[in-house]
């Protein structure tokens, strides 16, 4: 299960990175997370991504990423705002195994 | 009834507005500028460099050494942050081209050629026959003659951020008009038998002759002095978004934004970093002639005063979280958002607290930036820290950013150090209201009602 992450620079969604990568690591969930500003993510998520999370900070791009996500077949999700913490891993697996099993 | 306040104020003032900093043009403008702030950051280094002659020990070798060569230590400098807009320019360019679907490469190339036709070059004198017969019989006055450079001449003034507003609207020029030419089918065509490739070169043609004839007419033919002209416009309100008030403004609607779990200073952001860059490249060509340093307000100023552990001044609300927290969820977020908080990363903090939309805390979250702003602009005002003269990385821990970026004054590292202790205090007493709450409903004496 391939899951990128997006926000502003790239910095803050690493946090998310980790918070996700232990809480599936803790549930027996395999899991590869990348994390990318969203200049990247135009072309990153061509690159093979189940789903594409974006971080709450940035909604108003919201629409402007789920488009590229649209153009690369890839589900594109809105992170949940109490899931992006260092504590929020259990909320953010919640969200991911959510969009992926439908 | 407080949720129902948030929800309105979401839908009618916050999203909206956010959308506004959306508008493709903003965007292309944020984007553009955003792509050269690696080259301010790292040449804004270079300038402390050639400066740390003033705080060292005038009898060090280093010193020396820096002090003898800092004209070809500031030339790295000299060619990039002190021309950024030709930079801009081009990233500019490029994300508006892309964001029409259009080739970024063309779009960018077209906006620098719009901008640099701009730029009037000027033929160096040269001498009379009068002039040479009178340097001839004066050594000093030959060579002041021989060492004025001849040929055609560009004086980088306006390259830099003096030229950001005409810049930002030549990009935009030439864009639009390549888009004009794309979408209105007003291009050479080629018969299909002609290759790819060479179509498409012809079908640049158009909007590239277009652009220059126009910019040239209005900048080479006619006379008309746009860099004037703008500046004449652009300078009230780069006087005004250096005063006081206009800081508590941008820093009101940056936490403001936040609060709602948008990413404030991005918003704010694109519309004042143009002005941001203008105010902070004055102070750096001042710095750089050892001139006073005109302005205050430039970001720096408030990424190193002000947003202290990211947005909001959360770092006080960090530090207390580590180390007065009683509730388990306060201690354990304590414990994940300390480093990130140094390092003025603290999206954990305002979505892990959650600061977001959470009545207690918001109130700190705005006031404290604000209460550093004042106390850090009287500091800066009445000359007891420097201002700020170049861009620091801005996941430097405060205190070493809040050193680099007023130029190696350790007075700026000690004002961010009082700033953090007191941050401390302003929110201590929010801090332990939400804490209790978190206390208490952990202990299921109040039932636990949706924190965000």
């Amino acid at each position: 299960m391939k899951v990128l992450f997006v926000c502003s620079l790239g910095m803050s969604s690493q946090i998310a990175v980790d918070a996700l990568l232990k809480e599936a690591k803790k549930n027996g969930v395999d899991m590869e997370v990348s994390a990318v500003s969203t200049q990247e993510f135009e072309e990153e998520v061509h690159n093979g991504w189940d789903v594409a999370m974006v971080a709450p900070q940035i909604r108003h791009r919201f629409s402007y990423l789920a488009e590229f996500a649209k153009e690369a077949n890839v589900p594109c999700a809105l992170i949940e705002p109490m899931g992006y913490s260092p504590l929020g891993g259990p909320k953010l697996l919640k969200q991911v195994l959510g969009i992926l099993n439908k | 009834m407080f949720e129902k306040i948030s929800q309105f104020m979401d839908e009618k003032l916050s999203t909206p507005m956010a959308k506004i900093a959306e508008q493709r043009h903003l965007r292309a403008i944020r984007d553009g500028i955003i792509a050269t702030l690696p080259l301010i950051i790292v040449s804004s280094m270079f300038m402390v460099i050639a400066f740390l002659p003033n705080q060292m020990p005038a009898d060090w070798g280093l010193t020396q050494f820096i002090k003898t060569n800092q004209f070809k230590i500031l030339l790295p400098y000299r060619m990039t942050m002190y021309i950024m807009t030709l930079y801009a320019v081009f990233g500019i360019g490029y994300s508006l081209a892309r964001s029409y679907k259009l080739d970024g490469l063309s779009g960018g190339v077209m906006a620098e050629m719009a901008f640099l036709l701009t730029i009037i070059p000027k033929v160096g004198p040269t001498a009379s026959d009068a002039v040479k017969a009178l340097a001839a019989t004066n050594p000093d006055l030959q060579a002041y003659v021989k060492s004025v450079p001849g040929g055609l001449l560009i004086a980088p003034g306006n390259l830099g951020s003096a030229g950001m507003f005409v810049g930002i609207i030549a990009a935009i020029f030439a864009v639009e008009v390549y888009r004009f030419t794309e979408t209105k089918n007003f291009k050479i065509s080629m018969p299909p038998q002609v290759p790819a490739s060479v179509a498409r070169s012809f079908e640049a043609l158009t909007p590239t002759a277009i652009i220059l004839v126009v910019v040239s007419a209005i900048t080479m033919w006619i006379g008309v002095d746009v860099h004037s002209l703008m500046a004449k416009v652009v300078a009230p309100l780069v006087s005004a978004s250096d005063t006081l008030p206009s800081v508590l403004v941008i820093i009101f609607l940056g936490m403001f934004f936040w609060t709602f779990g948008i990413h404030g200073w991005s918003i704010v952001g694109t519309l004042a970093r143009p002005l941001w860059l203008t105010l902070l490249d004055s102070n750096t060509a001042a710095y750089a002639t050892n001139s006073a340093i005109p302005h205050i307000a430039a970001e720096p100023f408030y990424q190193w005063f002000i947003m202290i552990g990211g947005a909001g001044t959360t770092i006080g609300l960090a530090i207390l979280f580590l180390v007065k927290s009683k509730s388990a969820y306060g201690k354990a977020l304590g414990k994940t958002a300390i480093i990130p908080s140094i390092f003025n990363i603290n999206e954990p903090m305002i979505f892990g607290a959650p600061i977001v939309l959470n009545p207690i805390l918001m109130i700190p979250f705005i006031f404290t930036p604000m209460i550093c702003a004042v106390i850090a602009w009287v500091a800066t005002n009445l000359g007891l820290v420097n201002r700020v003269v170049a861009i620091a990385p801005w996941t430097l821990p405060g205190p070493i950013g809040a050193y680099l970026a007023t130029g190696g004054d350790w007075r700026g590292a000690a004002l961010s150090v009082i700033l953090i202790v007191l941050s401390v205090f302003m929110y201590l007493p929010f801090f332990t209201l939400y804490d209790n709450k978190l206390l208490k409903e952990e202990n299921g004496e109040v039932p636990a009602e949706k924190l965000a």
